[in-house]
């Protein structure tokens, strides 16, 4: 073959052509318009948000892209094409630095994400995601009115049992420790309440706690479980004070189900994605020794005993 | 080439210390890593690749460069479109595409540049001497006509505003453009580069004329199909999926193709090119070619993907593919060219050496923690841990990979010094020069020159 630079030229841009037509055009000529059933437009200040997380290159750590294959939060919905129908530009996003933002509407409330933005440490220890102080009071809350809107209608329902339940969370705080102490323990069904962490103390249990402790709660919690934080200006009802539990009838079950469930509505998040059973019971009782003084691990009802733990000395 | 790694360097800490950017919003990380990615896009490796180009065109077709004001000019520009991207970049103002994040008027310069560099290229080409064009002649005007084109497709500069498509037809066409910046840019320039210099260092012909045609030929056709595989996880269509999974493994022939090919060309002759250190950072891209490539092929695989999508496996792929393939042929082709070009001697050898380990250190030792970061990522996640679990597991290595990244950064630095002591060095005593060398590369090739001049279709000949 000789080659020409009209050879070269013409027949490469017409290759060029015809493939466009094939795995560009085509796919946007058959393109899906129908919206999906979560779908809804985007508010004026959502939309605002949006050019906040385009301009700050939000999109090179998260993506918006639910796969088959995960796990983490949002995974309970596979995307689907009419979910994205109003996209421009669409952000799927290629890395995961941070978790997916699909469907992360209504999963916090609004202080927990302004706690986040200003340090993202604050709320998350080991978070490796950048301070966004500098967006200033209105640009976090409009990127925040985004971040709620992710998940569309779906996002909406969890937004309104955020608020739903802040109401609750926000009365028991403000009607004092007591009443407060006695309304969360109300909120957990019987049968975790009368349940004690079936595993006995061990330094190791409580130095695997500890560690748990760092990585998850210290931020909203403080290293002395006093709830005095570097969050706690930016969250209302404050983070709970562990020390005030003394002799309150704090269970193990109790404390596990909170730390599984997280309390809806407050800015305690639920663990139950991150951590698994024997993780949430060490740290609940690394919480319970250390700043409750009152533990009842290993206590009746056990049950047979487990093969693992260490026997005890009659 | 120092602000890039500089760039890479920055965004690479603040993924240890993400305290670091503080409240400034013009280091965040989100705003460090397009700057990054685009600088050594447009920044480093094009313009280094270009620069060869514009040295060989000329040689090659045995003519002077069409217009010397028209270069000038295309590289005043260019830089200015470089400064247009920091600054843009910087201050937030982003489209949020990947590799298409520039803001329209930046847009429009780049796409000015193109069409100035082509035409200067094309009418060198028309007012050759030299009847035949070598393969890198090929390259260089299919690089810069399929990119301007594909620059404006992708980038939707009919839409001044959004620069995008709605919903997931934006996300094929970005994935189309932003993989053709590799195979219709980066990687025809590099292999026109790799067709030069390679053979003229080996002082051998170029060992065949059919296999740069069907290099050349199956690269435009193959590449181009492969961008859904970035998509494979995306409610996109299947078909889209199967087409961009096979031509992804079919990246096998025109990779192979090409590597014979030049491989050949300096079969026996390895001396020669660890003479030359220009050789030596082209034949080095060469070989870290054919490892990005088969990687590719075998990262399309669905089986594959689901570990190592959305993981830093893939940043330590797009390493090797970019620096240490096609950084790797740029630099070559500077040290190659720039002696020459400029009439004087290199300033040091041993700093080029020097900088040839750093540079291949820094990307073997990319490629290998990101690779391990990535499959902790990959199958952690894959088991079901969270991503917020995992960050303490790869943290030791983005402490190496950032350290990497510092050596990779001296690199740049004393590459910046060379060259410069180079230009502003000493003239050689002699100038050597040089007359046309396409009959020279084409003599031998398994008789290329009777092969285009009769322009018979030739049979394959096994030697």
């Amino acid at each position: 073959m000789k080659m020409t630079p009209k050879a070269v030229i013409i027949g490469s841009v017409l290759m060029l052509a015809t493939i466009v037509f094939v795995v560009v055009y085509i796919p946007w000529a058959n393109r899906i318009q129908t919206p999906s059933e979560i779908h809804r437009t985007r508010s004026e200040i959502e939309a605002e948000g949006r050019k906040i997380y385009i301009a700050n290159g939000c999109v090179y750590c998260h993506s918006q892209s639910i796969r088959t294959i995960d796990w983490g939060k949002g995974a309970e919905r596979i995307a689907q094409a009419g979910d994205y129908v109003a996209d421009q530009p669409i952000l799927l996003g290629s890395q995961r630095t941070g978790p997916d933002l699909s469907q992360q509407g209504g999963e916090h409330p609004d202080d927990w994400h302004k706690a986040h933005f200003i340090n993202p440490r604050y709320t998350s220890p080991n978070s490796i995601m950048p301070r966004f102080e500098y967006l200033g009071e209105e640009g976090i809350a409009t990127l925040t009115a985004y971040v709620q809107s992710l998940g569309m209608k779906d996002a909406d329902k969890r937004v309104a049992r955020q608020a739903y339940w802040k109401e609750k969370v926000i009365a028991a705080y403000e009607a004092g420790p007591e009443a407060n102490v006695k309304w969360l323990n109300e909120q957990v069904p019987q049968g975790w309440r009368d349940l004690p962490n079936p595993y006995p103390t061990t330094p190791a249990a409580l130095a695997r706690g500890r560690k748990i402790y760092q990585d998850f709660c210290l931020g909203c919690h403080s290293a002395v479980g006093d709830g005095m934080g570097p969050a706690q200006p930016y969250i209302y009802p404050p983070p709970f004070n562990f020390t005030i539990l003394h002799g309150r009838e704090i269970s193990g079950g109790i404390i596990y189900y909170h730390l599984m469930n997280g309390i809806t509505g407050s800015a305690m998040p639920y663990f139950k994605k991150d951590l698994e059973s024997e993780k949430i019971w060490e740290v609940g009782d690394y919480i319970a020794v250390y700043f409750i003084n009152d533990s009842d691990a290993n206590t009746e009802p056990r049950g047979i005993d487990a093969a693992y733990e260490p026997v005890e000395e009659e | 080439m120092m602000m890039a790694t500089f760039m890479g360097l920055l965004g690479a800490t603040e993924l240890i210390a993400p305290d670091l950017s503080g409240n400034l919003s013009w280091i965040v990380f989100g705003r460090v890593r397009p700057i990054h990615v685009n600088l050594v896009l447009f920044g480093f490796v094009t313009p280094g690749l270009l620069g060869a180009a514009f040295y060989f065109l000329p040689r090659l077709l045995d003519t002077d460069l069409y217009s010397e004001g028209l270069g000038r000019v295309s590289v005043i520009v260019w830089n200015l479109i470089l400064v247009c991207i920091v600054l843009s970049l910087a201050a937030g103002y982003s489209q949020g595409r990947e590799y298409a994040e520039m803001i329209w008027p930046v847009d429009m310069l780049i796409v000015i540049v193109f069409t100035l560099i082509f035409f200067n290229f094309i009418m060198t080409v028309a007012q050759r001497r030299e009847p035949l064009l070598y393969v890198s002649v090929w390259y260089a005007c299919a690089a810069i006509v399929l990119t301007g084109l594909t620059y404006c497709l992708g980038n939707v500069i009919w839409r001044p505003d959004s620069g995008a498509l709605v919903g997931i037809p934006d996300a094929i066409l970005l994935w189309f453009y932003g993989h053709n910046i590799f195979g219709l840019l980066l990687t025809p320039l590099s292999l026109g580069v790799a067709y030069y210099v390679i053979p003229r260092v080996c002082r051998s012909p170029l060992y065949s004329h059919t296999l740069s045609l069907v290099g050349f030929w199956s690269l435009i056709l193959v590449y181009t199909h492969i961008g859904t595989h970035h998509l494979l996880q995306v409610p996109v269509p299947t078909w889209l999926k199967v087409i961009a999974t096979v031509d992804s493994v079919g990246m096998v022939i025109p990779v192979m193709v090409v590597l014979i090919n030049l491989w050949y060309t300096a079969k026996g002759r390895l001396g020669e090119i660890h003479a030359d250190i220009g050789g030596k950072f082209v034949f080095t891209g060469t070989i870290l070619y054919f490892f990005v490539s088969i990687q590719g092929s075998m990262m399309a695989l669905p089986q594959v993907q689901r570990i190592t999508h959305f993981n830093n496996w893939v940043i330590a792929h797009s390493h090797v593919g970019v620096l240490g393939f096609a950084g790797m042929i740029a630099l070559g082709g500077i040290y190659y060219i720039l002696p020459r070009a400029v009439g004087k001697p290199l300033y040091s050898r041993y700093l080029a050496d020097f900088q040839y380990w750093l540079v291949l250190i820094g990307v073997v030792g990319f490629t290998v923690v990101l690779t391990i970061a990535g499959l902790i990522q990959g199958n952690a996640w894959f088991n079901g841990e969270t991503i917020y679990r995992v960050l303490p597991e790869i943290h030791m290595y983005y402490i190496v990979r950032a350290s990497l990244g510092l050596i990779i950064f001296v690199a740049a630095v004393l590459g910046f010094y060379n060259i410069v002591r180079t230009i502003f060095g000493r003239p050689a005593e002699t100038v050597v020069v040089e007359g046309s060398p396409t009959r020279e590369l084409l003599a031998g090739s398994e008789s290329g020159l009777a092969h285009q001049e009769s322009g018979l279709a030739h049979q394959e000949v096994a030697s």
